[in-house]
């Protein structure tokens, strides 16, 4: 097995690899910026280096500096988790050519899948279905899109050729706005990913995201390990995940179809490690190709939850070259988990980033809760990353116990010095179409609403209005107990007093 | 001390009699505040049932989190009230919108310069934060005055980052600040 692994990234997933490296027996090398100094994957890996200044584009994006490092620290290997050079096939071959294995596919996968455009061509020519857009047009210009978009209809999307996470992505209801939302979407994935370069695609009416995880090694054999359900987003960014979707629940031929043509979608990139076939899914069951993610994924542990399998541990597994650990038929779902994304935003005032320093934090433990995070009392949330601070994530026998248990143990996540969309959380597990399982990916953005869906909660009006007074008031007693204070201790009135009498 | 706490519109009567008795409307409670290692997290015990709550200051109120929901509690005593109460009118605006930035990032495009005339829900500036793009418009057609901020710099939270002189002076303030804060997507 390997000795030694770099983990080039930061945050819960840099701290994730770590803890699979750790039960494996093997070394772990941490990089960071300036601003990561204290966080935890450094206080908690063997080695760890400086990499730069805080900006990611001057740390975790220096490739070079990073390769540089395994080579004179003495790693084996390379795990880049997720963002920042994950999907980079340049980094994933400059690791092979320095004698460092890439934990991930091949740079040649990579470089197939990660040009979503290049991605939609190579899948509809190993028969799979894709959604209608401009695939296999290459890099087209403002005015050649703003010709094609009438003929795809809209509402469409614009999205960015090397996009992710929901960067670089617009919805366009019309070709009127059309022209600024693609200046701001090639705006955000130049600064994003380097490449403004941007395509088209149809908007699926009432779509719901589900996708495939996918695990394959370097024998050729390639299995998946069951879908997550991933439709709850907010500007395209998922905040929900589960596993299994309640949409396929029981639609057993229609989740092996899906499954058999996400194996289909690997195979054609001859593919390796762990990825994830993403799909859009209409009311009528037309499912479509969206996109290959040929990375672990924020949301990989609630497959593990349901089917037990430590994915990272697979990942470094595979990537050292051994076969899978299990065969197709014996993956085994059992029961159901859900996945919180925690972030560091502010839910009552617009979702706008919160940052500053993490005062207290009482996670919840207990049955059936797992916390992946890279957070403590003390750490600075900084506005250089991600505002993914911490994922919670709960398992349950059947999906209903699952969500009391979400409920249970987001109740109990405390967390003070930054606000957290924990309230988004809970208002969610309390609506309707959430506990239904009935959603699509436009259900937060069109029916969600903080205010509305907290009508449905018991109300506290007098508790909060004691709490604020008790708070207030005790306030307005300390100020007073200062002001009483200074006024017996204070030397003026000596001075006062010798004052008055030279006077 | 006899305070009046207001939550959505409801006014709740409270008199502080000791450390742990309140007259809260007719009822006296007997109540315990503790907050969690004196941070804004509170555990308070009513008549022995048990609550934990977040209580922040917010724009000259009190913003309460609890059990999932939020709650906005403006409190007065008793004297402010009244001082309140005979107060007149609303204030009416003569002057002109300072944009501050909603959250500490970097500036990555400021499309106006100093003098130049915009419309209302033109961008004004970019800026990212957590690798998001936000995009801050201005609230009113409008002058730009005071422009104090330039691409690529680094923002604090709030800092001021240019003012609009509005081309009708006499709207009210108030107005424009919340179709400010609703635009920012």
């Amino acid at each position: 097995m390997f000795k030694k692994i770099l983990i080039a990234n930061r945050g819960e997933i840099a701290v994730r690899i770590l803890r699979a490296c750790r039960e494996l027996g093997i070394k772990t090398i941490a990089v960071y910026s300036e601003a990561d100094r204290q966080a935890l994957h450094v206080r908690l890996a063997d080695e760890a280096y400086l990499l730069g200044p805080s900006p990611a584009r001057e740390s975790y994006l220096r490739g070079d500096r990073i390769i540089d490092i395994a080579r004179k620290s003495g790693a084996d290997a390379v795990h880049p988790g997720y963002g920042f050079l994950a999907e980079r096939a340049d980094f994933a071959a400059n690791c092979v050519d320095a004698g460092l294995v890439f934990i991930g596919p091949k740079a040649s996968s990579i470089a197939a899948m990660g040009d979503k455009a290049v991605a939609r061509t190579t899948v509809a020519r190993a028969g799979v279905t894709i959604v209608p857009g401009t695939e296999g047009e290459g890099p087209l210009r403002d005015d050649e899109l703003l010709a094609i978009a009438p003929k795809i209809g809209f509402p469409l999307l614009i999205k960015a050729t090397s996009g992710g996470g929901g960067k670089g992505m617009r919805d366009v209801h019309n070709i009127e706005e059309m022209p600024e939302l693609l200046r701001s979407a090639r705006r955000e994935a130049e600064s994003s990913f380097g490449d403004e370069n941007v395509y088209l695609e149809k908007m699926v009416d009432g779509a719901r995201h589900i996708e495939f995880q996918i695990m394959a090694d370097q024998f050729g054999n390639v299995i998946h390990l069951g879908e997550r359900e991933c439709s709850i987003q907010r500007r395209h960014q998922k905040l929900v995940e589960e596993s299994p979707s309640p949409f396929l629940v029981d639609d057993e031929s229609l989740r092996k179809h899906m499954g058999d043509v996400a194996v289909q979608a690997a195979r054609a990139v001859d593919y390796a490690n762990a990825g994830t076939i993403e799909f859009l899914i209409d009311k009528d069951r037309n499912f479509y190709f969206l996109e290959m993610n040929t990375r672990l994924q924020v949301e990989h542990p609630v497959t593990e939850a349901v089917t037990g399998m430590d994915i990272v541990a697979e990942q470094i597994r595979v990537a050292f070259g051994l076969p899978l650990s299990r065969k197709q038929a014996s993956i085994m779902c059992r029961g159901a988990a859900i996945e919180c994304r925690i972030n560091a935003e502010d839910p009552y005032n617009d979702f706008m980033p919160s940052t500053g320093r993490i005062t207290l934090t009482q996670p919840p433990t207990g049955p059936g809760v797992r916390i992946d995070t890279g957070i403590y009392a003390g750490f600075e949330i900084s506005p250089y990353y991600d505002p993914l601070i911490t994922k919670m994530i709960v398992w349950g026998e059947t999906r209903s116990q699952a969500i009391v248990r979400m409920r249970r143990a987001l109740e109990e996540y405390k967390i003070v010095g930054i606000r957290t969309n924990i309230p988004f959380h809970q208002t969610m597990m309390d609506t309707y179409p959430f506990i239904s399982g009935k959603y699509d990916t436009r259900f937060v953005e069109e029916q969600f609403s903080m205010i509305d869906a907290a009508e449905n909660r018991e109300l506290y009006l007098d508790i909060a209005a004691l709490m604020a007074t008790l708070v207030a008031h005790g306030q307005i007693e300390h100020r007073s107990q200062v002001y009483r204070r200074i006024s017996n201790d204070s030397n003026w009135k000596w001075i006062d007093r010798f004052g008055k009498r030279n006077r | 001390m006899k305070y009046i706490a207001e939550v959505d519109g409801l006014d709740f009567p409270v008199e502080i009699l000791d450390d742990h008795h309140v007259r809260f409307g007719e009822e006296i409670l007997e109540v315990d505040l503790s907050a969690v290692n004196g941070q804004p997290l509170y555990s308070l015990i009513v008549n022995k049932e048990s609550f934990e709550g977040y209580v922040y200051p917010d724009e000259g109120g009190w913003q309460v989190l609890l059990l999932g929901r939020s709650y906005s509690v403006n409190i007065e005593d008793e004297r402010e009230k009244r001082l309140k109460s005979s107060e007149t009118g609303s204030v009416l605006a003569d002057h002109e919108f300072t944009l501050r930035a909603p959250m500490p990032g970097l500036a990555i495009a400021i499309p106006v310069s100093d003098g130049q005339r915009v419309e209302k829900g033109q961008i004004l500036a970019i800026l990212e934060s957590m690798k998001m793009q936000n995009e801050l418009r201005s609230p009113f057609a409008g002058t730009v005055v005071r422009l104090r901020i330039r691409a690529g710099e680094s923002v604090q939270q709030k800092q001021i980052l240019l003012s609009i002189m509005p081309s009708n002076l006499s709207a009210p303030l108030n107005k424009y600040s919340k179709e400010f804060s609703q635009e920012i997507k």
